[in-house]
C-alpha cells in the first residue's frame, strides 16, 4: 500500500471514495437540491460578495476566542492564508457551479482538517456559528421579501448539507484508510518462522486469517524454507478461531507448494470446533498432514528428522539428540 | 468499525441482544461479519462448536459475496420463534447466480475454490433459503436454532 504521507490528489481521492457524478447527482436529489436552488444561490451572490469580509471578521473573532480553536492559529501568516481561503470558499457557495470541480474542492477541505487534526465537533460547531453569521446578514439583506429570504436560506442549507457531508466523508474515509494500513502492518509483524532446530521451523499462527494475510503466510513460509534449507515445518493454528473453505484451500496448496520445495509440513492445532465444521461443510483436508497439537506436531517433525529427544540422566538413550 | 448495529438495551443495561448489519466490501469485513455472527450466537447461548459454525456458515457466504459480487451484506439478527436461534442474511446486488442447482453441487465452482461454499454452509444450517435472479442479485437467507 502507499505511503499514507505521499499526496494524493483530491481527483483521485474522489474516485477511491466512490464519488462519481452519479452518486454526487442522488445526493443532491435526497437533498432535494435542483436548478431553483442554484438560481436563489446564484442571486445572493451580490450580496454574499459585500458581506463577505465582515463574515469572515465574525468568524474568526469566534475561532480565536476558544482555546480549542485558537491553537491552529498561532502563525498570523497561516491566519492570514486560511482567512483568504475562507473567502474564497464563502463566495464559492454562491457563485452558481455545483458540478464535480465544487466536490473536488470540498473534499479538499475535508482533507486539510483531516490533516491538521481538527476534531470534527470543532469543525461541525464552527459550521453552526458561520452559518448563523450569514443567515443574520441574508435576513437583513432580504428583509423587503421575507419569501425569498426563507426561501434563499432554504437553499443556503441545502448546499451546506451537502458539503458538511462531504468533508466529513473524507474524514471518515481517511481514517479508515489509516485503519487499513495497520491492520497491514500488523500482519507483517504477526506471522513469525521460527527455526526450532536445524531444518526445522515453526511457523505459529494467532487470531483470523483473510486471503491477504493468507497470500502473505505462504509467501513467507516458502521464503524461509529456502532461506532455512527446512525439512520440515509445523504451522501451528492453535489461534486461528474459525477456518472456512477458502482458508482450508489455501491451506492446502501451502502445504503443496511447499512439497514442492522438498519439506514436509505439518499442521497442528486444529481445534475441535474447526476439526467439526470442516468436516461437516465438506472440506477434504486428507492432503494435509494434521496433528492434535503443538506438541504432537513438534514431536512428529522431530521423528521425520531422526531426532530422538530424550531427558538428561535417561538411560539407555542418547542425549545428544543432533549428533547420534 | 464499519458495521453498524441497533441494539436494545435490557433492564440490566448492558445486555445487548439485536441485529447487525456489516457491509461488506473488502476482505477484513468478512473478519468482522463472523466476529458479530459469534458474539451473537454466543449472547444467546449457543455451543461453542455451533458458534464455530455460525461463524463458518458467515465467512462462507462473506466471501461469496465478495468473490462474485464485490460488494453486499450480512445481516445477523437473533429469532424468537418459539424456539431461539439465529438468522443470518447474506444480500448483494451482483450478478446473480443463473443455476442454482449447479451452484448448490458439491465440487462446483466458477471461481477456481473447492466449490464445496454453498452445499456445505447449507448442510451445517438447519434452516437455508437462496434467491438469486441473474443481474439483479443474491440473498441467502439461513437459520440455526438452538438444541
Amino acid at each position: 500500500m502507499a505511503d499514507p504521507r505521499q499526496p494524493r490528489t483530491t481527483l483521485a481521492l474522489m474516485r477511491e471514495m466512490g464519488l462519481t457524478e452519479e452518486v454526487v447527482a442522488r445526493r443532491k436529489a435526497f437533498l432535494e437540491f435542483g436548478a431553483e436552488d442554484v438560481e436563489r444561490l446564484r442571486g445572493l451572490h451580490d450580496l454574499a460578495a459585500q458581506y463577505a469580509d465582515g463574515v469572515i471578521e465574525d468568524f474568526y473573532s469566534h475561532l480565536l476566542s476558544f482555546e480549542e480553536t485558537q491553537k491552529f492559529f498561532t502563525d498570523p501568516a497561516i491566519l492570514a492564508r486560511v482567512k483568504a481561503a475562507q473567502k474564497q470558499y464563502f463566495l464559492e457557495l454562491t457563485q452558481g457551479q455545483y458540478d464535480a470541480p465544487y466536490v473536488e474542492d470540498r473534499l479538499r477541505i475535508g482533507v486539510a482538517h483531516e490533516r491538521i487534526n481538527l476534531p470534527i465537533e470543532l469543525y461541525l460547531g464552527a459550521y453552526n456559528f458561520y452559518l448563523r453569521t450569514v443567515m443574520l446578514r441574508l435576513v437583513e439583506g432580504y428583509k423587503n421579501n421575507p419569501e425569498q429570504s426563507t426561501a434563499t436560506l432554504g437553499s443556503l442549507l441545502k448546499l451546506v448539507f451537502l458539503d458538511m457531508g462531504l468533508a466529513t466523508e473524507t474524514y471518515l474515509f481517511r481514517r479508515e484508510r489509516t485503519i487499513r494500513e495497520q491492520q497491514e502492518a500488523i500482519r507483517e509483524i504477526s506471522t513469525p518462522v521460527l527455526p526450532l532446530r536445524e531444518r526445522l521451523l515453526l511457523l505459529p499462527i494467532i487470531g483470523a486469517i483473510d486471503p491477504p494475510r493468507a497470500q502473505q503466510i505462504t509467501t513467507q513460509l516458502l521464503q524461509s524454507i529456502r532461506a532455512h534449507r527446512a525439512k520440515v515445518v509445523v504451522m501451528d493454528i492453535t489461534g486461528v478461531p474459525t477456518v472456512d473453505s477458502a482458508i482450508a484451500n489455501h491451506l492446502i496448496q501451502t502445504v503443496q507448494a511447499a512439497r514442492l520445495m522438498g519439506a514436509t509440513v505439518i499442521v497442528s492445532g486444529l481445534s475441535p470446533e474447526v476439526a467439526h465444521a470442516l468436516v461437516r461443510i465438506g472440506v477434504d483436508l486428507s492432503a494435509v498432514n494434521t496433528v492434535g497439537t503443538l506438541q504432537d506436531g513438534i514431536e512428529a517433525a522431530e521423528q521425520l528428522l531422526g531426532y530422538i529427544v530424550s531427558k538428561a540422566g535417561d538411560t539407555g538413550t542418547s542425549h545428544n539428540p543432533a549428533g547420534s | 468499525m464499519d458495521s453498524r448495529s441497533w441494539t436494545s438495551t435490557c433492564s440490566g443495561g448492558t445486555h445487548v441482544v439485536g441485529e447487525s448489519r456489516v457491509p461488506i466490501k473488502q476482505g477484513g469485513d468478512i473478519i468482522t461479519a463472523r466476529q458479530q455472527g459469534r458474539a451473537l450466537a454466543a449472547q444467546l447461548g449457543f455451543s461453542s462448536a455451533d458458534q464455530t459454525l455460525i461463524a463458518t456458515a458467515i465467512s462462507e457466504m462473506a466471501r461469496n459475496i465478495l468473490v462474485y459480487a464485490k460488494v453486499g451484506e450480512i445481516i445477523v439478527r437473533p429469532e424468537h420463534n418459539g424456539k431461539a436461534g439465529i438468522t443470518i442474511i447474506a444480500h448483494d446486488a451482483g450478478p446473480g447466480i443463473p443455476d442454482i442447482n449447479r451452484a448448490m453441487q458439491n465440487g462446483y465452482s466458477t471461481s477456481g475454490s473447492l466449490g464445496v461454499g454453498l452445499p456445505g454452509t447449507k448442510r451445517i444450517m438447519d434452516e437455508f433459503l437462496i434467491v438469486s435472479e441473474v443481474g439483479k442479485g443474491t440473498t441467502v437467507t439461513m437459520k440455526k436454532w438452538k438444541t
